[in-house]
């Protein structure tokens, strides 16, 4: 059995600025989430697994890696929780922590495009979705009819598009830099999980 | 003529090539002077703010940076609703002495605000304003009944984006009403289309795009207007996924506002893009 604990909270709250407690359970947010049909567990229940300390089911959920980042929950919490950030930080501390969800496909995803604008400067889509087919075999068959068709159209540049690629390269560095040192302090707090105990 | 600074963003130069294209014709007829940012870089967009906030909010002041300092102006022209909410979340969160100073060290110069960004539907309604587009109109639609589709990232969250009525917006309707056209009451405003889930979560996207689709024409709409990159690839794309499981799916065309606003006042066949659609629109455009 999970044994309760502040630890989560404690760090989604250095890292985000959000306090988990202020959640009531009105669940508002659940309501108006798009996705929460298609989750294991609505954005109030993300909530409350934070608050009690629930790793296992907060940092290891399918909704961490559904969101797409609509805001409806932040726009709507009459406790002025941004939960959108809150979700950014577990998916933050489930990169941290090393335990991803391998059947998150979008997971994967975001850390392709997060390479790829890093890399030319610019999001280059067609070697996003190339780099996705070659690594995630379930993703192979996908959209390529719509793709083909796409291209036929002249919507997709066969060419990266590059910005000013040496500034981006100075940029992403020394956030990586500052980050590291600013969540120094919350990655030192050790999670319970369901596992047993600190990981 | 007013001078803005011009950020068109990755979509732009990729699967909305027509946005870019109907955007710049527009501003040209409609005597608004557009200056690009020079080596413009990705605005980070959801990727950056799920893995590393110090580089989201950096690389937008790293572009307004430019505008302010390099530039010389005051004013950015930010198209893509995405790229548009990146922007304003990081004139919020520089307004934190922290966050400004850190924002310092990765830029390699200070911003701390002072450009105001400005989207695709308050270029029309404020920039060029509802009387002077409305004199520019030289081929009105002809009560085309049209649903303003605003999405998410215009609208949410407000603290950020400063929208008057995150859940009742009214500008593009505005907008759309000195084209023309007609705009219906409808339910999905700014519902969620799904964003970049339609990259690996098709079933997820399809689902929410049916209801969003379905919706619209229910109220009547002929058309639907979306000023977001996004939303229009996902809306347009998806009709047909739902088509091949539902045979008496009628497909309604998803046009961007910079289009109809070029439809009506005269841009060229080229700029405007129309073939660019999956979705017919040459009936409505017509």
């Amino acid at each position: 059995m999970t044994a309760i604990s502040g630890a989560l909270a404690r760090r989604v709250g250095l890292g985000s600025g959000e306090n988990a407690y202020k959640c009531y359970q009105c669940k508002k947010c659940s309501t108006g989430c798009p996705v929460a049909p298609f989750a294991d567990l609505h954005p109030a229940q993300v909530m409350r697994a934070v608050q009690i300390g629930a790793t296992d089911a907060a940092v290891d959920s399918r909704m961490i890696w559904l969101c797409s980042g609509c805001e409806t929950c932040s726009t709507r919490c009459p406790q002025g929780i941004d939960i959108a950030a809150v979700m950014d930080e577990l998916r933050m501390i489930a990169r941290e922590e090393g335990r991803v969800r391998k059947d998150t496909p979008f997971a994967h995803i975001l850390k392709l495009n997060y390479d790829s604008f890093r890399r030319w400067g610019r999001l280059y889509e067609v070697e996003l979705l190339a780099l996705d087919k070659a690594t995630r075999p379930s993703s192979l068959m996908d959209d390529v009819g719509m793709g083909i068709r796409m291209f036929l159209k002249g919507k997709i540049s066969v060419l990266p598009t590059m910005g000013d690629r040496p500034q981006m390269k100075r940029m992403a560095e020394a956030a990586d830099r500052i980050t590291r040192g600013r969540r120094g302090v919350a990655q030192a707090i050790d999670l319970p999980d369901a596992r047993g105990g600190a990981r | 003529m007013s001078k803005l600074a011009y950020y068109p963003g990755c979509s732009l130069h990729g699967t909305a090539k027509e946005l870019d294209s109907s955007f710049l014709g527009t501003a040209a007829k409609l005597k608004v002077d557009l200056a690009e940012i020079p080596g413009w870089e990705c605005c980070g967009n959801t990727a950056a703010h799920a893995t590393n906030r110090l580089l989201a909010t950096a690389l937008p002041a790293n572009e307004m940076a430019k505008v302010k300092e390099d530039m010389g102006l005051d004013r950015v022209a930010v198209p893509c609703a995405a790229c548009f909410a990146r922007f304003m979340a990081t004139n919020h969160d520089v307004q934190d002495p922290e966050t400004a100073q850190d924002v310092e060290q990765v830029v390699g110069r200070p911003y701390t605000g002072g450009v105001s960004v400005i989207n695709l539907v308050d270029f029309y309604h404020d920039e060029v304003g509802l009387e002077a587009l409305g004199a520019a109109v030289t081929r009105p639609f002809d009560g085309l009944k049209t649903a303003a589709y605003y999405g998410c990232l215009l609208m949410r969250p407000p603290k950020v984006t400063l929208a008057e009525d995150p859940e009742h917006p009214t500008h593009m309707d505005a907008v759309l009403r000195r084209l023309g056209c007609e705009p219906v009451d409808w339910t999905f405003k700014t519902d969620c289309c799904g964003a970049s889930l339609a990259l690996c979560e098709q079933e997820v996207v399809v689902e929410l795009v049916r209801k969003i689709v379905a919706n619209a024409r229910d109220c009547g709409a002929e058309a639907i207007v979306c000023a977001c990159p996004l939303c229009q690839v996902n809306l347009d794309t998806r009709q047909g996924d739902i088509k091949a499981k539902d045979a008496a799916w009628r497909d309604v065309p998803i046009i961007y506002l910079s289009q109809m606003v070029g439809r009506a006042i005269g841009v060229g066949e080229r700029e405007l893009g129309l073939g660019k659609h999956m979705v017919d629109v040459v009936a409505v455009m017509a």
